[in-house]
């Protein structure tokens, strides 16, 4: 081949090569290099909107947002990093060193301002914004957080917020949730977190080489989270709060009517601030507190129900007609059922139904339910909402149990004797209730018959969710038996030998059911739950202490409650 | 004639206009009536080269045999000039300050040096009709043109300007294989030249050594000097297809990029235009080549044809090293692309070469 012929070919190759190279960079590793150009120059600088606030049904603010004030620096045009950090250790009152330290860690890119301290007061962020004109790479910066006006109140009821766990992030990251963002745990914040959120905006901006900012490219407002209405009256809730604390328990009032819950405490409780200004050395002590502290006793643990339970065997007695009003038992203090003694925590005499209840008579339930049979009792039991889960949408709910014979043959293998339902007629053995499932059941009494779902977020974002969550259904039971134990529960605090008549000298007539549950360790939890005014009931309380002693305890409290409301002209 | 003429005018026309676009989008933001005023001066330079261009294609080449000893010293006189009185740029000492401009000698010397091998391997015997170089042993074959093309080289490398150098050398091995001379001699300089080169190695600025070895991994020095290789990569890379958009490259306007309107304009072209813009621009330098090639061949005159291939040559090496290097494909060297570079030397001297091309074709057929 002649030499002019080769180096045409040669000189052929080199553009292809030319072009393959093109080729390979821009359509094969097109799109890598397109990710890594715009990784070069697009810079995201984040604003945040406030979270919803938390309100009380007539509109007072439980959980709200509260502006504070972080101290950013921005790297851009910054000579010399100490003359800012001087002035800011200066006015904060801070180590320089810590404050080098932390705009070390927390540098990106000299367009992204770096935030050297968080949190600080209006007072320092109006003395620090005065030098604006002096050092204007220090920026202060509004940034919203929850506030707590009232402390603990409702902690339970409301939760708190935190940084979003690995758990939750893998659960929700399909919904928009980012690492480090601030989810809600616990309570309606963690249950309504998604219409609380707020909706972060912010800008996109370009940078040159040295990361100076060159223009904006976009910007999106920040959104503020939707508002949510509580169904819990504030003056209550602190009444009911201020009474509790210092006690192992949980205390519940409902409206009847319709399943509104106006208050819901549980005690031990916890300060949400805490998590707000990340005291980690608290919240370690929150999380290792035997006391358990972040539970909420009023739906999250069942107890033995006692003597509360009563009420169920009386219907089923009443509603089964192996008793009426005229049925009298005689209480001699014990009772022999197989070949065991079942002792009464007195001695009663002859006892009717009303005085029965109103006396709490072991021995009277313990005939009326061998009568009635286990099953039915466990059969009403669950008509009235006891023994499953009533759908409450706080998250943490148990549902507590009620024993029947054909469980026990099934799980356990074991029969079911007649000392089994004398235990069940008085509440122990193997049967557990929440206090949320004390207050529901003893709803039906105060309401004539209707099972509420209890419920406690009214509003979500303006949209009223009354309508929706009131479900009331009725219970397959006679208006005659529900009077006669109506009248039975009024005598437990009018009847001068009523357990309960340390809540006779009120001012409104109160009618309910104490309870005294044995524990096989420390003292009884003490139970109280009634309603008020007793003809024409518009509260259901439940009163629950934990290893608070006998059920008098729970009705002291009870009574302390009530006249505080009364003062308050609340009733 | 009119053909071939019509042809490279109207390439070389729209590669340029092409190449003001490439330097006003990648200086219009920056501040400073030098670099907003950037792109009228490289169009005054256009208008220079074009009639350099217009100029040479009247000028007979044949008066080029005579002038060459005259130009070839004057290329040696303004090279040794440099060394003593150049301006010093980027680190190098490669212009020369005249009035209000600076010159590049070494853009001028790529082309005496072609015009001058053109000459010496075109001489012919006394019968006149057979070329004398096939006859050449090695002293006058390899010899005697190397050390006329190593003395402007050693002044265009001692600058230092190490790819205008090994470009030339490499114009030079590419000549002397489209003459008769024999291969085998051809074989022993291109081994004397490569066999020493590890030896080479420690004479070379460490920034040499560094570019190297960043051109075979340009991630062991990300910032430093593969930065460029890098940002450019991604400049052409981020292309895509049909390209970012004019004045919408952000490599380039944003200055990820070095030397966007000089050295890597490619990149930054090929960041706006995408790959349908960088073929079309490379296939439309392998037309001028071409151009150049089929001039060559079509030439009767040895020495004109000669003259040709040199200039196609050069031409080609320096497209070549240039877009290769864009890409990542050649190590870092300072040469601009032909045409579309922001710089009057090279645009000069560009265009001169290519009025050469294009009167040889003339000349030919009024012979």
């Amino acid at each position: 081949m002649e030499r002019k012929t080769i180096l045409n070919i040669i000189v052929i190759l080199m553009f292809m090569a030319l072009l393959l190279g093109l080729l390979n960079l821009d359509i094969l590793q097109g799109a890598k290099f397109c990710r890594l150009s715009d990784s070069n120059c697009i810079r995201l600088i984040s604003q945040s909107g406030c979270r919803g606030n938390i309100l009380d049904r007539d509109g007072q603010l439980i959980v709200g947002s509260k502006i504070s004030y972080d101290v950013m620096i921005l790297p851009q045009d910054l000579g010399n990093i100490d003359q800012p950090l001087l002035l800011i250790s200066r006015i904060l009152g801070c180590e320089i060193k810590e404050l080098k330290d932390t705009f070390k860690r927390n540098f990106v890119s000299s367009s992204i301002p770096v935030t050297v301290a968080s949190n600080i007061d209006s007072k320092e962020a109006i003395v620090l914004g005065e030098y604006k004109v002096e050092q204007p790479s220090i920026i202060v910066a509004p940034k919203p957080l929850r506030y707590y006006p009232y402390g603990a109140l409702a902690a339970h009821v409301i939760g708190y917020v935190n940084e979003i766990d690995r758990w939750r992030l893998t659960k929700l990251e399909d919904y928009g949730y980012k690492t480090k963002d601030i989810v809600g745990f616990g309570g309606v914040e963690e249950k309504y977190d998604y219409y609380l959120r707020q909706e972060e905006g912010g800008l996109s901006v370009e940078v040159n080489h040295r990361g100076k900012f060159t223009r904006v490219l976009g910007f999106q407002p920040p959104r503020n989270g939707k508002d949510i209405i509580l169904t819990i009256d504030l003056e209550i809730q602190q009444i009911v709060e201020e009474n509790l604390a210092g006690r192992k328990g949980s205390v519940i009032i409902m409206d009847p009517d319709n399943g509104e819950i106006l208050a819901m405490a549980s005690y031990p409780n916890f300060n949400p601030a805490v998590f707000v200004h990340k005291r980690s050395k608290l919240i370690a002590g929150l999380f290792n507190d035997v006391d358990a502290p972040f539970m909420n006793r009023a739906i999250g643990s069942s107890y033995p129900p006692a003597s509360v339970f009563k009420m169920v065997v009386a219907a089923a007695g009443l509603e089964t007609k192996k008793i009426n009003t005229g049925s009298n038992f005689v209480c001699q203090g014990s009772t022999l059922v197989g070949q065991r003694r079942f002792k009464c925590w007195d001695t009663h005499g002859p006892e009717d139904i009303f005085q029965g209840i109103a006396h709490s008579c072991d021995v009277f339930f313990y005939k009326t339910g061998l009568l009635a049979g286990a099953q039915n009792i466990h059969d009403y039991a669950l008509k009235f909402g006891l023994g499953k889960n009533i759908g409450f949408e706080l998250i943490g709910e148990t549902s507590g149990f009620i024993p029947s014979p054909l469980w026990r043959k099934i799980n356990k293998f074991q029969n079911w004797y007649d000392g089994d339902t004398a235990n069940l007629s008085i509440g122990q053995g193997d049967c557990l209730v929440t206090p949320l499932q004390a207050v529901n059941m003893l709803a039906v009494f105060a309401n004539r018959g209707y099972l509420t779902s209890p419920y406690i977020v009214k509003n979500v974002g303006g949209i009223d969710l009354t309508a929706k969550k009131k479900r009331l259904t009725a219970v397959p039971i006679r208006q005659s038996t529900l009077e006669i134990i109506n009248k039975g529960l009024r005598k437990v605090v009018s009847d001068e030998r009523g357990t309960g008549k340390v809540l006779a000298n009120l001012p409104v007539q109160v009618a309910g059911k104490t309870g005294t549950a044995q524990v096989s360790r420390g003292a009884t939890h003490a139970w109280f739950v009634g309603f008020f005014p007793a003809d024409k009931p518009r509260y259901v309380i439940c009163v629950f202490l934990e290893n608070g002693g006998p059920g008098y305890a729970a009705c002291l409290l009870t009574k302390q409650i009530i006249e505080a409301m009364d003062q308050q002209g609340i009733i | 004639m009119r053909n071939s003429f019509f042809k490279i005018f109207v390439l070389v026309l729209v590669i340029s206009i092409l190449g003001i676009f490439t330097i006003y989008s990648s200086t219009y933001q920056k501040t400073g009536t030098q670099w907003q005023d950037i792109y009228k001066r490289q169009m005054l330079w256009l208008t220079i080269g074009l009639s350099c261009f217009f100029l040479m294609s009247r000028f007979n080449y044949r008066k080029l045999w005579d002038a060459n000893y005259f130009i070839y010293g004057i290329a040696l006189f303004f090279l040794l000039l440099v060394f003593s009185l150049g301006v010093i740029r980027l680190g190098a000492q490669r212009w020369l300050k005249i009035a209000w401009f600076n010159f590049q000698p070494s853009e001028f010397a790529k082309l005496a040096i072609i015009i001058f091998l053109a000459r010496y391997f075109s001489r012919k015997s006394i019968d006149y009709t057979s070329l004398l170089s096939g006859k050449f042993g090695i002293f006058q074959g390899i010899i005697l043109p190397f050390i006329f093309v190593a003395m402007p080289m050693f002044l265009i490398i001692e600058q230092p300007d190490l790819g205008s150098g090994l470009m030339l050398m490499l114009v030079f091995v590419g000549l002397l294989y489209l003459t008769h001379v024999r291969l085998k001699y051809i074989f022993i300089l291109l081994a004397c030249l490569i066999l020493p080169l590890p030896f080479f190695w420690h004479f070379l600025h460490d920034y040499q050594k560094q570019r190297l070895l960043v051109f075979l991994n340009p991630n062991i020095d990300p910032l430093g000097a593969g930065y460029t290789i890098i940002q450019s990569r991604i400049a052409i890379g981020s292309g895509g297809f049909f390209g970012k958009g004019w004045l919408r490259g952000s490599q380039s306007q944003l200055y990820f990029l070095p030397e966007s309107h000089t050295d890597f304009i490619f990149a930054t072209f090929s960041e706006q235009w995408g790959f349908l813009g960088g073929s079309l621009l490379i296939l439309m330098y392998y037309l001028i080549i071409r151009q150049g090639f089929l001039i060559a061949q079509r030439t009767q005159d040895s020495f004109g044809s000669l003259l040709a291939y040199g200039i196609s040559l050069l031409l080609t090496l320096q497209v070549f090293i240039n877009i290769a290097m864009n890409m990542g494909l050649a190590p870092v060297v300072g040469l601009p692309l032909p045409l579309m570079s922001y710089g009057g030397s090279s645009i000069l001297v560009t265009l001169t070469a290519l009025g050469i091309l294009v009167n040889i074709d003339r000349t030919r057929n009024v012979f």
